[in-house]
């Protein structure tokens, strides 16, 4: 739908002006060229490369004792572990090699396997000889040790930084079910879910995305379970990127979706960890981005919004309850007001007669249209739900006084707006927080059915519903159909759905998700006490 | 190419979808709800009187919202040769455009409705707006004094009467009809239509209404009035009674009522001897209600008898409303549509022309199979023996 020619000049202008980041890395050339075996020059190079932050720390120092080689360390102070560097680097090549180089004489016929294999007590070292992987493993938090007269350093993994606690999420609260959420680490995240899967099929494919933050980008999926297209397709679109930063998996998602111009969402995201092993366990791949606790699901399916992570912990038949209650009060947050403005403009003789003789005394002597006081109360409530965000905590309450007597009393009192307004407008912003994965695009479409109420009636909130219909409809998410199991029917997914049924009966995974491996458990397993005649537990008389 | 096509398939869509839709949008508070109206005969014998109750929203009470002081309804009037015109002319009066689709009631003056209602009535079919569910009435008198009495039950008149309506299933003894079920009677060749009366009981400062009667139209004219007895009768024909006590006398003195649980009937034309005859098949179940009588009615014997009597009451209840039907040459059972969906050839060659000929002749045979079924909270009457 782009103009083509518009595009065509931006890739114009793209290539007179290159990225930025490739513009402001200097020293092009030395970084792709390997290490020499002087280690002054070496240090200049990396200098040069890394520039002289404060926070980057070169510890140049002897190993042993007198006429033994001069090494230096590399790294970034504040993301790596300093009792791993003195105990366990510094320590055994300054004092321990001493002792060792007598007896085993590595020096000075030294090399960098010996060092690696018999000095570095640490778990993870890997022999580097470009100034590029270099700086890379550097400014992710390993130690770089390098020892003159050899082409070789050594990356030490000493990652260790200050990070936040596994915490419960503030998002996807439950009653019952795990308190833990993921971090901002994603080795922590990743360890989350492996926790849960303890399976050799769980694959962990690492990607770095973004010329300068280099953000480490961990694609999980069940080997086996997932279909393989899938996973293909994921990472071609994550090779696609090439972009300066991704400071957050939104901007992954961003740049991966299937619809981008549409307002519903393509890719999932969740804070929990049992929710997205529950999600891979379907079939499903998950994107873990580094500096987020939230972790991308994919392929995205509309009802998905529906289910939380209790849903399976809590026995079905309330939980079904809940679940048709999600889907009315997803249907209140987008046609609440448009329905009553609708009626109220439109269609009067759709009204009970006592219910309109009500509306009608509410709104007696109200200045506005209906459809204006709709738009009104709307933006007020957007305003007093943005402003309860951004406010620092302890003004917040402020908010929610003043909101309470200004919006909910206030106004009526006042005779500015029908009470009954005001409670339909109550009504509908309680229920949009039901579903809150579709809170964005209920905002939309809320705003878009008062219009369409106001001016066309309930004509006008027909075209709006197909027309979403439509779109919704038209939706793909990695390849799978935004509306199924709803359309395409595919009655043997209806099992999660509206209804949840009991987990016995969910015989199979959803084929919604490619089906690469359909059965997910026995056939007979409803729990029933032992019959007659069969061996029963407690003995009984 | 594609490009255009896009646009234009886009604007055809636009166009067609919002072009035709609703641009006839309306602010609830600039309209006025009507919750009645009456139609009388205005002084100008070639015009009518229409008389609206509309609601004044502030004015009605609402639970903690307190309500405003003064009536909750107002009545307006006006005259016109057509309903439609007399209905345009009530913005005379009203600052508000006259909202009819919540009108519960339709009330007709007693002397239009002897003259007869279709000129009046077409109005209330054709528009858009009026219901074919609103009630229709005959008021005894004239309908502006009826809509202007100020009801203490329920401050807005119309809703007052289309509840005094809704609730007449209690004792069945009055039959009524919406605008539509008038209608349809109204067109068939026989049928005739019906519907209740109202008027007003008290004096000046103490003023109320009741239903009291069913309204026997012929075609469009009202030619008579069944009582209440007789208008039970006409429900136990159409099977539409749906309860109400049935009083028959004690062996000595005193009397048992009878409370009707549920009741069904067939009508069966047949031609015997070259004679039209009807056979009114009712079936009807009670209970128990209230005795006077010292008698254990527990007993089988006591209890059978009780049985024949109630048939017989209800019985006596059909003779009579078949009877007035008949004195009136009016069809409101429906006889004529039985004969004519049984002998569909006789009909057409005979009976349809001369229907009216041979109603009044017409042989009614009344079948009634009546039971009791429970005595109550106690077997033993409330009598000191």
């Amino acid at each position: 739908m782009f103009n083509l020619k518009k595009l065509k000049f931006l890739q114009f202008l793209i290539s007179q002006k290159p990225l930025k980041g490739q513009q402001s890395d200097k020293g092009q050339g030395d970084k792709r060229h390997g290490l020499t075996a002087n280690l002054k020059r070496n240090i200049t190079i990396l200098k040069d490369n890394l520039g002289t932050s404060g926070d980057i720390v070169y510890h140049e120092f002897t190993m042993g004792t007198e006429g033994r080689p001069d090494a230096s360390l590399i790294y970034v102070d504040g993301l790596v572990n300093k009792t791993v560097i003195n105990e366990f680097i510094i320590n055994p090549l300054m004092l321990e090699s001493r002792s060792v180089s007598e007896k085993c004489g590595i020096f000075p016929n030294y090399n960098i396997d010996v060092i690696k294999n018999t000095l570095i007590s640490v778990g993870g070292i890997e022999k580097v000889s470009t100034f590029e992987e270099l700086t890379d493993s550097c400014l992710s938090g390993d130690t770089v040790l390098l020892i003159n007269g050899l082409t070789e350093g050594l990356v030490i993994s000493t990652r260790g930084w200050q990070t936040r606690g596994v915490t419960e999420p503030d998002t996807e609260a439950v009653v019952r079910g795990p308190r833990e959420g993921f971090t901002e680490t994603l080795r922590t995240n990743t360890a989350l879910i492996r926790r849960r899967i303890k399976s050799t099929n769980l694959t962990i494919e690492t990607f770095t995305i973004g010329q300068q933050t280099k953000t480490d980008v961990a694609v999980v999926y069940i080997k086996g379970i997932v279909n393989p297209g899938l996973v293909k397709e994921i990472k071609k679109r994550l090779k696609s990127i090439n972009t300066d930063a991704i400071l957050e998996s939104g901007y992954i998602e961003q740049y991966i979706e299937d619809a981008p111009f549409s307002p519903f969402s393509t890719i999932g995201n969740s804070e929990r960890p049992d929710s997205v092993a529950a999600k891979i366990l379907e079939g499903r791949a998950a994107i873990i981005v580094d500096g987020t606790p939230m972790v991308l699901t994919v392929p995205l399916l509309f009802i998905e919004s529906f289910q939380s992570a209790e849903d399976y912990y809590s026995r079905p038949y309330y939980v079904s309850i809940v679940r048709i209650l999600r889907f009315v009060s997803f249907f209140i947050s987008i046609f609440g007001p448009g329905v009553y403005v609708a009626l109220v403009s439109f269609h009067q003789e759709l009204i009970p007669t006592p219910l309109l003789i009500t509306f009608a005394a509410a709104r007696a002597g109200t200045p506005f249209p209906a459809v204006v006081e709709a738009i009104i109360m709307g933006i007020a409530f957007e305003i007093l739900r943005e402003a309860g965000i951004r406010l620092p905590r302890p003004v917040g309450t402020a908010i929610s006084i003043v909101g309470a007597l200004v919006i909910g009393e206030a106004v009526v009192s006042a005779g500015l707006i029908s009470a009954s307004m005001v409670i339909v407008v109550a009504l509908t912003a309680i229920a949009s927080f039901v579903v809150p994965p579709q809170a964005d695009v209920g905002g939309i479409a809320r705003v878009s059915m008062v219009f369409l109420g106001g001016t066309l009636g309930a004509f006008g909130l027909m075209i709006g519903f197909l027309g979403g219909l439509i779109h919704l409809c038209t939706l793909r998410s990695f390849g799978t159909p935004y509306m199924s199991p709803l359309a395409p029917l595919k009655p043997l997914d209806w099992k999660d759905v509206v209804i949840r049924f009991p987990l016995w009966t969910m015989i199979t995974r959803p084929s919604s998700m490619g089906w690469n491996n359909p059965q997910r458990q026995e056939i007979a397993m409803m729990p029933a006490p032992p019959q007659d005649g069969e061996e029963s537990g407690p003995a009984q008389k | 190419m594609e490009h255009r096509r896009k646009l234009f398939i886009t604007l055809v869509l636009a166009i067609t979808l919002l072009g035709s839709s609703c641009w006839d949008r309306r602010e609830l508070d600039d309209l006025a709800i009507a919750t009645a109206v009456g139609i009388d005969q205005a002084e100008d014998p070639n015009k009518l009187l229409m008389t609206v109750e509309i609601i004044l929203p502030q004015n009605v009470s609402t639970p903690g919202g307190g309500g405003g002081q003064g009536p909750a309804s107002l009545n307006i009037q006006s005259q016109g040769t057509t309903p439609f015109e007399a209905a345009k002319r009530l913005t005379f009066e009203s600052d508000k455009r006259i909202y009819f689709a919540h009108n519960p009631v339709l009330i007709f003056s007693e002397e239009m409705a002897k003259k007869g209602i279709l000129p009046a009535f077409d109005f209330f079919i054709r528009d858009p707006e009026p219901r074919r569910t609103a009630w229709m009435l005959v008021a005894e008198g004239k309908a502006q004094d009826l809509i202007n009495v100020q009801t203490i039950l329920d401050p807005i008149t119309g809703l007052y009467i289309e509840q005094l309506i809704e609730s007449t299933g209690a004792a069945s003894q009055i039959a009524t009809l919406m605008v539509q079920g008038f209608l349809e009677r109204l067109m068939s060749p026989t049928t005739a239509p019906y519907c209740s009366i109202i008027r007003i009981k008290g004096k000046e400062n103490n003023k109320s209404m009741e239903l009291s009667g069913t309204a026997i139209f012929k075609k469009d004219k009202m030619v008579g009035k069944f009582d209440y007895k007789e208008g039970r009768g006409l429900l136990w024909v159409l099977g539409e009674v749906e309860s109400g006590i049935i009083t028959v006398p004690c062996e000595k003195e005193g009397n048992i009522g009878l409370e009707i649980i549920r009741a069904d009937a067939k009508i069966t034309p047949a031609i015997i001897d070259n004679t039209l005859k009807v056979i009114i098949n009712i079936t009807e179940e009670g209970n128990l209600g209230e005795q006077e009588c010292p008698i254990d009615l527990t007993a089988p014997e006591a209890w059978q008898s009780l049985e024949r009597k109630q048939a017989e009451a209800i019985r006596q209840e059909v003779l009579a409303a078949v009877k007035k039907a008949q004195e009136l040459n009016a069809d409101v059972f429906g006889f004529g549509e039985a004969f004519h969906r049984k002998y569909k050839a006789l009909w057409k060659e005979q009976l349809k022309n001369n229907w009216d000929e041979f109603f009044p002749d017409l042989e009614v045979e009344v079948l009634v199979e009546a039971k009791l079924r429970r005595t109550g909270t106690t077997t033993k009457p409330a009598v000191p023996e």
